[in-house]
């Protein structure tokens, strides 16, 4: 691997389930590169020249870096709130760029097209204003006051209503989504999109959730997650060039597509160029 | 009746599409199959030792195999979809009905493996699924030469059923279904039928509803 | 592509194959394009890209005159020219908001594109009528070097319209006598997928030796 991705290669990865670790271990690969997830207490990641890598458990994962990770794994404080559910929602493949996967998370405008009666509904296609920054102590791209009208916006939602988000992108293949917990109001519920780069253009999709719902079963909430993910993939599968086009010139935003922007240039700022085209081709 | 179901099973979603698309109130239990592997546990093995997904239960009767649930499905509400009654149209209806047990072999294993990451030899069922699909868009060209727009009758039976999953998600197994305008257009015509529900993987046509006339106003709280 | 190449007709699909409102992937040498019937019957070729975020255009639905992406619902008319942004539903698109078109013409039941306009429509197939497009895993130049084939399947005189559309992948179109019967056309739409068989097991071979 060049040198030019040593800043993601710095970066930590989720790389396994660990409530689902097969005894054997799982071989899969990270940027290119193979690696085993070992079975052993505690579990370990190591390279096939029999290299250690450096290993976190959180959020149900296992997370490892190729590289010397300046900082910890990212913090969600809600994940130890007490009274949520931690949902894994298992792996899901998709050739294209773990940019790209995390970029159409970032997006509320496709909801009534793609996520048609669940997650939105024409004519309720308008996105309104809202805040997009960098935020600069913490190093992440935070977008706020996004609110958007869902026909289903949760497993435990009956009928319409406009919910609030905000996302949050703390790492370069990591993005946590806070929406209305319609169980608890003013609480909020979050869902992650955990990305493994396994090559530049293709990736192991790993959501998680930490939800506020006592009543519904935990398979319905895994299978509803599923079912919003598994709508993305064929969009994420045939977007043209696969990787994730950093030239302002390539593709169009609007104004709905603030986060994105920022996304991007937040991308750009760190070099975190894997799944990325950075000349126009 | 109860169907243990999984969302993203073609399976069991054939079963659901007929049960909207004839009327038929089915209670769901959603299995977590993935990642979970709960179809293999020991409660779900007591209803079907194969441990697959879906399984329908009616009072004393139990089905595992999808092509059997449809034969009851439209017996019970819908006879129109069984097809026709002499010996032709009934054995090209079972002609399909087991044809789709390849799909499920071919395009499902290479969906499976592609998307799911379950072992398979992958080029494999993806050549094996290129000899079906070529079957199928051969069948549905001879049938459009006739005039018809379905496999097995003049209107859609549980044939169209058994096979349209497999087929409208070839492309989770990296299958591309663009070689195969007749298959399309019988696609196109499954989905346009009224009920029609989708799974994921399945977009909705937007193109039956008309476009929003007016703008739509901000939705505020 | 050769500048002579670009003017030339692509045979890329059947009329039938496509109708009103609905929109299909043509393939050509030089890639994929949104081919779409307007749904009063208008043909329009476009590059197969949505300038918003790159997803393929012949994934899209067709409404009235207009063909719309299926992920984010942008629509573009026959020019390419985006005519609606669902989620600003009152911002009227820049004109730089724009897919390329490309040249369209239907003759005997058959869809020819060009990337550049041609001088000639395209080839009259008068006293034709198609039967199907089959794609065949093998190099149009194996096949023939002219882009057709005549030949006779099933004891029916046959005259293939073939175009090749990427490594090792040709499409063709299937046509017949106009006046031949459907069980003559029957009988030509199972015997090609016998010719193609032949095709792909010769070339095969030839890759082998």
């Amino acid at each position: 691997m060049t040198v030019r991705h040593q800043p993601m290669i710095d970066e930590w990865y989720p790389v396994a389930l660990a409530s689902q670790l097969p005894p054997g271990g799982r071989a899969t690969q990270l940027m290119g590169t193979p690696v085993l997830v070992v079975a052993d207490d505690p579990i370990r990641v190591v390279t096939d020249d029999g290299r250690d890598l450096p290993v976190t458990l959180r959020y149900g994962h296992v997370w490892t870096s190729l590289g010397q990770p300046a900082k910890q794994l990212f913090d969600i404080p809600e994940a130890d709130q007490p009274g949520r559910r931690l949902i894994e929602v298992g792996v899901v493949r998709v050739r294209c760029s773990p940019l790209r996967a995390v970029e159409n998370f970032l997006d509320i405008a496709h909801f009534p097209f793609v996520h048609t009666d669940i997650l939105g509904a024409e004519p309720h296609t308008e996105v309104g204003k809202y805040d997009v920054e960098i935020r600069e102590k913490e190093d992440e791209v935070w977008a706020t006051k996004v609110q958007f009208y869902q026909p289903q916006a949760a497993k435990s939602a009956t009928g319409g209503i406009t919910t609030d988000y905000m996302y949050r992108v703390p790492a370069p293949t990591s993005s946590v989504l806070y929406k209305t917990c319609p169980a608890r109001p003013g609480e909020w519920d979050v869902i992650t999109l955990f990305v493994q780069p396994l090559q530049e253009d293709l990736c192991d999709v790993w959501p998680w959730m930490a939800l506020f719902d006592d009543e519904t079963a935990t398979t319905d909430l895994i299978h509803f997650q599923q079912m919003i993910f598994l709508q993305d993939r064929s969009i994420l599968e045939n977007q043209i060039p696969r990787l994730l086009p950093l030239d302002p010139g390539r593709e169009i935003p609007t104004r709905a597509d603030l986060t994105s922007v920022a996304y991007r240039r937040w991308l750009k700022r760190h070099q975190f160029t894997y799944g990325a085209q950075l000349v126009a081709q | 009746m109860i169907l243990y179901d999984y969302i993203l099973s073609p399976d069991a979603y054939k079963v659901r599409l007929l049960a909207a698309l004839v009327g038929v109130k089915l209670e769901l239990r959603a299995v977590d199959v993935h990642p979970g592997r709960e179809h293999q546990s020991e409660p779900l093995r007591a209803l079907n030792p194969a441990g697959s997904i879906p399984i329908l239960i009616d009072g004393d009767l139990i089905l595992t195999e999808s092509a059997a649930m449809l034969v009851y499905l439209a017996r019970r509400a819908a006879a129109e979809w069984l097809g026709g009654d002499d010996a032709v149209d009934a054995a090209r209806v079972q002609q399909w009905l087991a044809f789709s047990r390849r799909l499920t072999e071919h395009l499902g294993g290479a969906r499976a493996t592609e998307m799911l990451l379950e072992p398979g030899d992958l080029p494999a069922m993806q050549r094996a699924s290129t000899i079906d699909l070529r079957e199928l868009e051969a069948a549905l060209s001879e049938r459009r030469i006739l005039g018809q727009s379905h496999l097995a009758a003049d209107r859609p039976t549980i044939a169209d059923i058994a096979c349209f999953p497999y087929v409208a998600l070839a492309p989770d197994g990296g299958v591309s279904l663009d070689p195969y305008p007749s298959i399309r257009l019988w696609m196109r015509a499954i989905r346009m039928l009224p009920g029609f529900i989708e799974m994921p993987g399945i977009h909705r046509l937007h193109d039956l509803k008309p476009e929003p006339v007016s703008p739509a106003m901000p939705e505020t709280v | 592509m050769p500048v002579e190449m670009l003017r030339d007709w692509i045979p890329v699909a059947l009329s039938a194959d496509l109708p009103a409102a609905t929109v299909l992937p043509a393939h050509t040498p030089s890639g994929i394009l949104a081919l779409w019937r307007s749904a009063s019957g208008k043909l329009t070729a476009l590059a197969d890209r949505c300038p918003h975020r790159g997803m393929r255009l012949s994934y899209g639905f067709v409404r009235g005159e207009a063909l719309s992406c299926i992920y984010h619902g942008w629509s573009y008319g026959q020019t390419g020219q985006c005519l609606r942004i669902p989620a600003h539903p009152e911002l009227a698109p820049p004109g730089a908001i724009k897919a390329a078109s490309y040249a369209v013409e239907e003759r005997n039941g058959v869809i020819w594109i060009a990337f550049e306009p041609p001088e000639a429509p395209p080839p009259s197939l008068e006293g034709f009528q198609p039967v199907r497009s089959i794609t065949v895993n093998m190099d149009a130049g194996a096949i023939t070097p002219n882009g057709t084939v005549r030949t006779q399947l099933a004891g029916v005189d046959v005259l293939l319209i073939v175009a090749g559309i990427g490594d090792r992948e040709t499409i063709a179109h299937v046509m017949v006598d106009a006046a031949a019967s459907a069980t003559d056309r029957i009988a030509v739409s199972n015997a090609v997928e016998g010719w193609r068989r032949t095709c792909e097991q010769l070339g095969l071979k030839e890759l082998a030796s």
